[in-house]
């Protein structure tokens, strides 16, 4: 039984060239209608994992499934189900927008070839550059019309290889937007090096590093399981002394600073308890103002860069 | 689908300077060919005795002569059309545009082909104000025309074959054209081998392998079963090697 809700199934897949291994027995799955980000540092195997799903590498071992059916370059009905934008965009500069994105959608078989470009182009602002010559627009543009030629064949699975690298602010912004509209009806796989853009993005997300799976699954249970214990931020007056809370549970002092008139302690405790309503009470016993009390979440990217090592 | 591919290369060349330059090119360069050959075997008739005259054959001298020179400008402008056809678009990555789409590699090598073919049909068209030149001086032979246009052709389709095979081994277009102009020059130089080979056998088969003696038979209006089987097997054998090549990514 196809357990349908999980639109993606990466099984084990191995790529091996002479001499390296690129990707090892990376598992994760992308359920339906999700925007899942896939991250990792450059050379980490993000794109050859993406090209396996695309269909345009094979897996020495292991196993893709999409919509229940397995993933093999020779597939061609698979094609139309995959709208693809890799890190470089398969662009022709010498032909006009308009005549590209037509090409796209002959070449995958759409009916209605003018309309649907016509659709894409007015959905990414590419309209008043349709006669232009690729080769002639700006990075930006450039970038839309990669994903247009994703979107023209309207497949119900998008694979997007970091689409907002090296773009202007405002450009970044309106194609998040545009990528968040896009999972109303399509199921995306997102990757990108802009760790708040995918805590922004994704509710899912995957982390490779030297091509082996390091984390995968709902970024709140990400969350949760690599915070380590309790920690919180306190804060209280700018001169007042945070009292002795060991009666509640052992913990440390990871980081203390002045913000306007307020003292903040980020505290650790070993113990996961909430033990806020507590530290309230004892803290005001003492006569000390409780400024400021709460939970503090680790950063996406401290995540990120425990799993791959880098943090020192 | 090969129609849409055939579409894109054919308005990929004529979007470009270079499809021009080359039509440009290889219309003057064959011009001055066949200007010098005529004025050579013009003064070759007016230097002889009248009753030697005719020994010297108009379409030996000018008509073959030329179509074999524009055979030899082939080896030059063939592998400057087909080595850019899968090199860049590998060095681009663009190729992956078509293995992205529901697209046979064997398609794509066809419409790539039919579409460097059409460019060299175009060329020779340019060349078509030489049979009313030659229609001028009295040779109505449009048979032996039409034999030697085909002998070009068919070697032209054979280089375009072999020059794309070549194409689909690098990304660098220079190593691509420089594979295309060496196996035509073997193919050539084969046939030179058969001849002076002293071994009957050895010499026949090399004879066979290379283009020379084939082209040759064409050209005097003399096609053969086993020259069209050559020819067919040729084109064939280097398409199929082309979407083994590509197929490569696969392994």
């Amino acid at each position: 039984m196809v357990n349908m809700d999980k639109i993606l199934v990466v099984d084990g897949i191995t790529k091996e060239y002479p001499g390296r291994t690129a990707v090892s027995n990376v598992s994760f799955e992308v359920k339906k209608g999700s925007i899942h980000g896939f991250l990792g540092p450059n050379g980490a195997g993000k794109s050859t994992t993406m090209k396996m799903i695309a269909g345009l590498l094979p897996a020495t071992t292991g196993s893709i499934t999409l919509f229940g059916e397995k993933v093999e370059p020779e597939k061609l009905k698979m094609k139309n189900l995959i709208g693809l934008l890799p890190e470089s965009a398969p662009l022709y500069l010498d032909m006009t927008v308009e005549n590209y994105l037509k090409l796209v959608a002959k070449l995958h078989g759409v009916k209605e070839t003018q309309l649907q470009v016509d659709k894409v182009m007015t959905e990414l602002s590419l309209t008043e550059v349709r006669k232009r010559i690729i080769g002639n627009l700006s990075k930006g543009y450039r970038q839309r019309v990669g994903l247009a030629q994703a979107l023209v064949f309207d497949a119900p699975f998008l694979i997007l290889d970091e689409p907002t690298n090296g773009l202007d602010p405002q450009t970044v912004v309106e194609l998040r937007e545009f990528i968040k509209k896009l999972a109303a009806n399509k199921t995306i796989l997102f990757s990108s090096h802009v760790l708040p853009e995918v805590e922004q993005l994704c509710d899912q997300i995957t982390i490779i590093h030297q091509g082996r799976i390091r984390a995968s699954g709902d970024l709140q249970e990400i969350h949760r399981k690599f915070r380590q214990g309790l920690v919180l931020k306190v804060g209280i007056g700018e001169y007042e002394t945070l009292p002795d809370l060991t009666t509640l549970g052992k913990y440390e002092v990871t980081q203390e600073h002045i913000v306007g008139k307020e003292k903040q302690f980020h505290l650790v405790f070993e113990d996961d308890r909430d033990c806020r309503s507590e530290i309230g009470k004892l803290v005001i016993s003492k006569g000390v103002n409780l400024l400021t009390l709460q939970v503090e979440s680790p950063e996406l990217e401290d995540i990120f860069l425990h799993m791959t090592e880098q943090k020192k | 689908m090969i129609w849409t591919l055939w579409k894109k290369e054919i308005d990929s060349y004529f979007s470009s300077p270079l499809a021009y330059v080359l039509i440009g090119l290889f219309s003057l360069i064959s011009g001055t060919f066949f200007f010098n050959l005529l004025i050579t075997y013009t003064d070759g008739i007016q230097a002889m005795p009248q009753q030697m005259t005719e020994q010297i054959s108009f379409v030996e001298e000018v008509v073959l002569r030329l179509f074999a020179n524009i055979n030899f400008l082939f080896l030059l402008f063939i592998p400057l059309i087909t080595m850019k056809l899968f090199s860049e678009e590998r060095r681009l990555e663009t190729i992956d545009l078509y293995w992205m789409s529901p697209v046979r590699e064997w398609q794509v090598v066809l419409a790539k082909g039919l579409a460097a073919f059409t460019l060299i049909l175009a060329m020779l068209f340019m060349t078509m104000l030489f049979p009313l030149i030659i229609w001028g001086v009295g040779v109505k032979d449009f048979s032996l025309l039409g034999a030697a246009y085909l002998s070009v052709t068919l070697n032209a389709c054979c280089y375009i074959s072999l020059g794309l095979f070549c194409s689909s081994l690098s990304a660098n277009q220079i190593i691509a054209a420089l594979l295309s102009v060496l196996g035509i020059m073997f193919l050539w130089m084969i046939t030179w081998g058969g001849h002076l080979n002293s071994n009957y056998l050895v010499a026949e088969i090399f004879t066979y392998i290379g283009i020379t003696s084939h082209f040759e038979r064409i050209l005097r209006g003399l096609i053969g079963t086993q020259d069209i089987i050559y020819y067919f097997t040729f084109i064939f054998f280097f398409g199929f090697l082309t979407v083994k090549s590509l197929s490569r990514r696969n392994w």
